[in-house]
């Protein structure tokens, strides 16, 4: 099964690290591309991050953490 | 295609020929986006989400051979233009197989066959060069246009005004294309400016300016048709205004963050993706299924390319030298002793010359051998022929050759590399070297890292002269200056610096035949107070190579430009002391002739080199060093420098004699070298 990995990304010239503030859906559960599914908070901004693909999400780390610029957070794996 | 059930004012498969375009454009944001989020790939993007019906609805008025030159945020206007998504993806991502050879990388997108000539990330910087460019159409008599796009945030810029202004006074074919999407990054409309609209600002300029809606694609198409007609006639620039919104951040992915959600849910319904597929269907252009296999040939496309991309190797380090200049020898490097043969000059008839007279001579000799090799600059026109008369009757011979211009160096430089891109041999002057600093944006971020960023897809085979005012005395601190460190410090140029008649023709006519951005410094002094027997006819001084005035065993003094009449006083006072001094002149200071160099210093032990500029960080330290490492066994005294102290030149004689090497602190050094 293909699977699409989510890593934190690097929104701004400038960013570092971001902090995964909040799960917007329930691990395991189905997710449509386009569709909100965390929301990101740097320096610059709290942004929420819609999924690349569709597929199931499976989250790999807890919210309310900062993480550097591409830790892998989860993925998306295709149904 | 499905009948239209309704007129849409536009002719529908032209409709669908843009809606294509945009489909794709918005193919690629949306992949872009999801491929940074996901962390598939890194590299920064600054999209264009919302922009889109505006390259897509000029796309179907131009062709290949039509220039187009964009910014940063300019993918949109990249992927209507025809740039390959493959190498522009690969491009993106730093890649070998990118249209730049990764290079350039999403900001500085070049790809001539398409016509993309140029892409800046100095706001507002493109809009000079699309005049060269759009001059090298003129005056080559096609009816191609230019269109320089650029945000709303690039009309608080300065180089913008001198665009216009040139552009108006030589009624060039081009279009400023101000995609005004409300936001100059993160400060909107009217924090930034009091302007109410931006249109209007080209009447000034005694031209047409046109404010569009850029997200209604037909009206948009439809008015542009009759402007690109127009510019193509030769009736002079259009400023166009499109009013459009960035939907999305500055830099990176996600919506913008400086609407509230109401308002953007406001301009997502205004987003012309979504609005003109709407149309196209409800209108009965196309059907649903007709619209998903636009679409998803745009995806397919999309991931062909992002597949090819990352198969693509990262850009080695070995190409790290190439593509500063079109010769791989000429950037300087440790341990380079390229050797180049001297001249050899014409043996026939010679003539007595200012150094003036033989700029003018090398002047009337280019015009002659190439009719693509024009000038242009403050004052060249007659009268005066040029502040320093070396245009002297020209303009009435050359009527479009030689280019009086506004006094705005930025338009100059700008319009000299667009034309040089373009493929033509401009020369520009720049009265004093001291004015480098009001277009030194266009010279050194622009001309002369172009190549490089273009993986050499685009060059840029263009001249300045200019001309320090230094030792004269009396003419201040803003005239006088020996500034040249400033340009040896910007990879991608070559700076020559003659102390001859001869060698200042002879340079001056290998630096315009030459396929990089020269920069040919002249003194005033020497100008006028140096005669000799100059070859009549065309012969080149080969750049790079240094020359010996005087031969000697004891110490090389090594210097360029008016210093080196001074050097040659000081050995003839020193040979009555009994000290034989070897004097170099470079000729050349970038690339250096460092085998001429490191030869005499081998033969004498002893090297001082001396110039006009300022001693901290000049090129005398460079050189010093490079004997002190180079040939440390073999010195008997460690090479030095000496130039100038660290002050601005002061109007005061007496203290710019002092401040300047002068012929008895140079003897004094000397004497001070030979106590080891």
């Amino acid at each position: 099964m293909a699977s699409t990995v989510l890593t934190i990304p690097k929104l701004q010239m400038s960013s570092t690290e971001g902090t995964l503030a909040e799960w917007l859906v329930e691990d395991g559960a189905l997710v449509q591309a386009g569709q909100p599914i965390y929301t990101l908070e740097t320096d610059k901004a709290v942004q929420e991050i819609e999924a690349p693909v569709s597929g199931r999400l499976v989250q790999k780390k807890p919210a309310g953490e900062t993480y550097p610029v591409g830790t892998e957070i989860g993925e998306i794996v295709a149904e | 295609m499905a009948s239209t059930t309704r007129d849409l004012g536009i002719d529908p498969a032209v409709l669908v020929e843009i809606y294509r375009q945009m489909s794709r454009i918005h193919e690629v944001d949306k992949a872009i986006q999801a491929g940074l989020s996901s962390g598939r790939f890194q590299f920064t993007y600054w999209p264009m989400t919302g922009q889109e019906a505006i390259p897509a609805a000029i796309a179907p008025l131009v062709t290949p051979e039509d220039y187009m030159l964009t910014i940063y945020r300019g993918i949109h206007d990249q992927v209507a233009k025809g740039v390959p998504l493959k190498g522009l993806f690969a491009e993106a991502l730093g890649r070998r197989d990118g249209v730049n050879k990764g290079k350039g990388g999403s900001p500085h997108i070049s790809h001539p066959p398409s016509g993309s000539m140029l892409t800046t990330a100095i706001v507002g910087g493109n809009t000079v060069i699309a005049n060269g460019l759009a001059l090298a159409n003129k005056m080559r008599g096609t009816r191609r246009v230019t269109i320089a796009n650029f945000g709303d945030g690039a009309t608080s810029i300065g180089t913008l005004h001198e665009a216009m202004n040139l552009a108006g006074v030589w009624k060039l074919p081009v279009i400023f294309l101000c995609q005004n999407n409300q936001i100059g990054e993160y400060t909107p409309i009217p924090e930034y400016t009091a302007s109410k609209d931006f249109a209007s600002r080209a009447a000034a300029y005694g031209f047409k300016g046109v404010r569009l809606d850029g997200n209604d694609p037909i009206a948009f198409h439809n008015a542009m048709k009759e402007i690109i007609a127009e510019v193509r006639d030769g009736h002079g620039p259009v400023f166009v205004e499109a009013v459009t919104m960035r939907l999305s951040q500055h830099a990176g992915v996600g919506w913008t963050t400086h609407l509230s959600k109401e308002e953007l849910e406001r301009a997502k319904a205004d987003w012309p993706v979504p609005k003109t597929r709407k149309l196209l269907l409800e209108a009965g252009v196309l059907t649903a299924e007709e619209l998903d296999a636009i679409d998803q040939a745009a995806r397919k496309e999309v991931e062909e390319a992002i597949e090819f991309a990352l198969a693509s190797p990262v850009t080695p380090a070995e190409e790290m030298l190439v593509d500063v200049y079109g010769d791989p020898e000429i950037p300087p490097r440790r341990h380079q002793r390229v050797k180049r043969a001297a001249e050899r000059l014409p043996q026939g008839e010679r003539k007595m010359m200012a150094m003036y007279e033989a700029i003018q001579d090398a002047i009337e000799i280019s015009l002659e051998l190439d009719p693509e090799v024009f000038y242009l600059g403050e004052d060249i026109g007659d009268p005066p022929g040029g502040v320093f008369r070396c245009f002297k009757g020209l303009k009435q011979r050359y009527p479009e050759r030689i280019r009086p211009t506004p006094i705005a160096e930025q338009a100059i430089i700008g319009c000299a590399t667009g034309a040089a891109i373009a493929g033509m041999r401009p020369v520009a002057e720049i009265m004093f070297i001291d004015f480098i600093g009001v277009c030194l944006d266009q010279i050194s971020n622009h001309a002369a890292k172009q190549r490089y960023m273009s993986g050499s897809a685009t060059h840029v085979p263009m001249t300045i002269r200019t001309i320090t005012g230094g030792g004269l005395g009396g003419l201040g601190a803003q005239h006088s200056q020996a500034l040249e460190a400033i340009l040896l410090h910007q990879p991608g140029l070559k700076v020559v610096y003659p102390s001859t008649p001869t060698d200042a023709k002879g340079l001056l006519l290998s630096c315009i035949f030459d396929d990089d951005p020269c920069v040919q410094i002249e003194s005033m002094l020497l100008n006028y107070t140096t005669r000799e027997e100059v070859p009549l006819g065309d012969y080149r001084i080969p750049i790079g190579v240094a020359a010996v005035r005087r031969e000697g065993s004891d110490i090389s003094l090594i210097t360029y430009g008016w210093h080196v009449r001074v050097c040659l006083q000081v050995a003839e006072e020193l040979a009555k002391e009994g000290i034989s001094c070897e004097v170099i002149d470079l000729r050349t200071l970038l690339p250096l002739d460092y085998d001429r160099i490191l030869s005499s210093v081998e033969k004498t032990g002893r090297a001082l080199v001396v110039h006009a500029a300022t001693e901290f960080c000049g090129l005398g330290s460079e050189i010093a060093a490079t004997i002190n490492e180079e040939l440390f066994a073999k010195l008997k005294a460690p090479a030095a420098r000496f130039g100038a102290a660290y002050a601005p030149i002061a109007y005061s004689r007496a203290i710019e004699d002092a401040q300047i090497p002068n012929a008895g602190t140079i003897a004094e050094r000397v004497r001070e070298l030979l106590k080891y």
